[in-house]
């Protein structure tokens, strides 16, 4: 793993890359779960791996794989987590589960993925800290409490919290995150702001033409790749293009049109091919 | 030390510990109910013993006979089933205040508090010795409870003794409570803790077992801290009751500062 990268203050930074990659066990290093075989970690120049204990006074945390203490309700063990915080957190909680939605009384072992997710994201924010860390936030969550969770991630930023989270779902990364960097096996290969990696993104458009000549004209008019055609059917590949796409739809009478943004798998498969890791 | 932790540490394992004390107990105070009527036949029982193989004595520690009520105790309760009884429990707590913590990962959310590592590790540990001592604390004020409930005055008991007999055997449990921690807080896979610390804990009372069956295998002995622990001389007065305690507390105190340590250097997979 050879992975640097700096997050400034203030700021929502995304970390995105396939399973395997190297976030977990990056975001294992801030937190100081691991020593560095070389290199360090730093939050607030403070040395995360020397400084354990004291750097925690200012980081929120929400782990990929949720695990709380057996025997618990979900209550007592964001009140037990409290008192260990050392921050008189009841306001912020009672504010955080009423916009979760959940029933904070329900003991832990018959909590669904969702709820603990749910219990997760209250621990990690309840005490104000200055840097939210937050790995793969939304998995479990229905898209409603997506939406939910991606407001509470801007009002948070509009006070000034700095969060750093590893992502799966693009639209979340997308509508939160400021910058981001994409890592692959255990390499940081890009840091971009999230303006240029929209423009990276690849969209599949599917559209459904009125007449079966009309979608053979299009193809063949080569103003836009295609990806596929199937009879009136046209996929479209574009990334960044939508003017021209937009212009050269216009012209033939469409019955249906569908995006399917790709998974950051394949979004990001051909950026990883095409380059070599930045250093 | 950090306070919330050892409360709730404590408070989620207070069921367990109260079951071992309570059982433990009630144990004690059944031996005491039944002793009368063992007493009125102690020259038949001593001629019984007897004629039992030396070895077989030894191996049940009821050598001290059934004279008094320290020997008969020390014989039918210190001997065999405290000493099982406390090695699970410290084999089964020092596994599940650390090991376990880690294999199912609750342990970051103990680590994404601002509380080092060493504080987290000595909270357990005291939460692992508080455990064992309430469990002889109960013991023993049981057993003082029976002697007035059931033996009164009639029968001989030496209560220095059998204070002495449970501070020992807490002792040998502060010292295996420390191995097993240190084991526990190496380990990332629950399994692998309770097997590692059941193989010496469990190995160790065996071997001491055997080296009190033979003679010509009693060397077995001195590799194991249960020769430390000798209930039916401490009732008779006999052996270095204070060496005991020192080398033991010893082993013990390293065993936990070990524990504390490692579980601060190592990385670990949450």
């Amino acid at each position: 793993m050879d992975v640097s990268f700096t997050v400034n203050k203030g700021e929502v930074f995304g970390f995105l890359g396939p399973n395997g990659a190297g976030k977990s066990t990056t975001i294992r290093h801030i937190m100081g779960f691991m020593k560095p075989d070389h290199g360090n970690v730093s939050v607030k120049g403070l040395d995360t791996w020397t400084q354990q204990g004291t750097v925690q006074r200012y980081i929120g945390y929400l782990p990929g794989e949720i695990a709380f203490i057996e025997g618990m309700t979900g209550k007592a063990f964001l009140e037990f987590l409290a008192s260990m915080q050392k921050v008189d957190s009841s306001d912020k909680r009672s504010h955080l589960i009423e916009r979760l939605q959940f029933d904070v009384n329900t003991p832990i072992r018959k909590m669904s993925k969702g709820m603990k997710q749910k219990v997760g994201i209250v621990a990690a924010f309840m005490h104000d800290p200055e840097l939210i860390i937050l790995d793969e936030p939304t998995s479990g969550l229905d898209p409603l409490m997506q939406q939910t969770f991606i407001e509470l991630v801007l009002e948070e930023k509009a006070k000034g919290t700095t969060f750093l989270m590893s992502s799966h779902s693009f639209p979340e990364i997308e509508r939160t995150c400021d910058r981001a960097a994409i890592i692959k096996d255990g390499k940081v290969m890009t840091v971009k702001n999230i303006h240029e990696l929209q423009s990276m993104q690849r969209k599949l458009v599917e559209i459904v033409f009125e007449n079966t000549q009309d979608a053979e004209t299009f193809v063949k008019s080569g103003a836009v790749p295609i990806d596929s055609q199937d009879g009136r059917r046209v996929t479209v590949a574009v990334q960044g293009n939508y003017n021209e796409l937009i212009r050269e739809t216009a012209k033939y009478p469409i019955r249906s049109l569908d995006i399917t943004a790709q998974n950051l798998e394949d979004v990001f498969m051909h950026y990883y091919d095409r380059k070599e890791p930045v250093r | 030390m950090n306070a919330p932790l050892f409360k709730q540490m404590l408070k989620i394992n207070l069921k367990g510990i109260s079951n071992y004390a309570f059982g433990s107990a009630f144990y004690i105070l059944l031996m005491f109910w039944l002793y009368p009527g063992i007493a009125q036949n102690t020259g038949s029982l001593n001629e019984l013993m007897l004629a039992l193989p030396e070895g077989i004595v030894n191996a049940f520690g009821i050598q001290a006979g059934f004279g008094s009520m320290e020997a008969f105790i020390s014989g039918e309760y210190y001997g065999l089933i405290l000493p099982l009884l406390l090695s699970i429990f410290s084999i089964m707590l020092s596994t599940g205040l650390m090991a376990r913590l880690v294999d199912q990962g609750s342990m970051a959310y103990l680590l994404s508090t601002p509380t080092s590592r060493r504080h987290i590790a000595a909270t357990q540990a005291s939460v692992l010795i508080a455990g064992l001592l309430l469990i002889i604390v109960v013991t023993t004020a049981a057993g003082f409870i029976g002697y007035a409930m059931f033996i009164g005055d009639r029968y001989e008991f030496n209560g220095s003794r059998f204070l002495l007999l449970n501070v020992i055997a807490l002792m040998l449990f502060f010292a295996i409570g420390g191995i097993s921690f240190f084991v526990s807080a190496l380990s990332s896979d629950e399994k692998k803790a309770l097997g590692i610390s059941g193989v010496i804990t469990f190995g160790m009372f065996g071997l001491d077992m055997l080296g009190k069956i033979s003679e010509s295998v009693q060397w077995l002995r001195f590799v194991s801290l249960f020769s430390l622990y000798r209930p039916s001389e401490i009732v008779r007065g006999g052996g270095d009751a204070v060496l005991a305690l020192v080398i033991l507390f010893l082993i013990g105190l390293a065993g936990f500062i070990a524990g504390v340590i490692a579980f601060s250097k190592r990385d670990l997979p949450l």
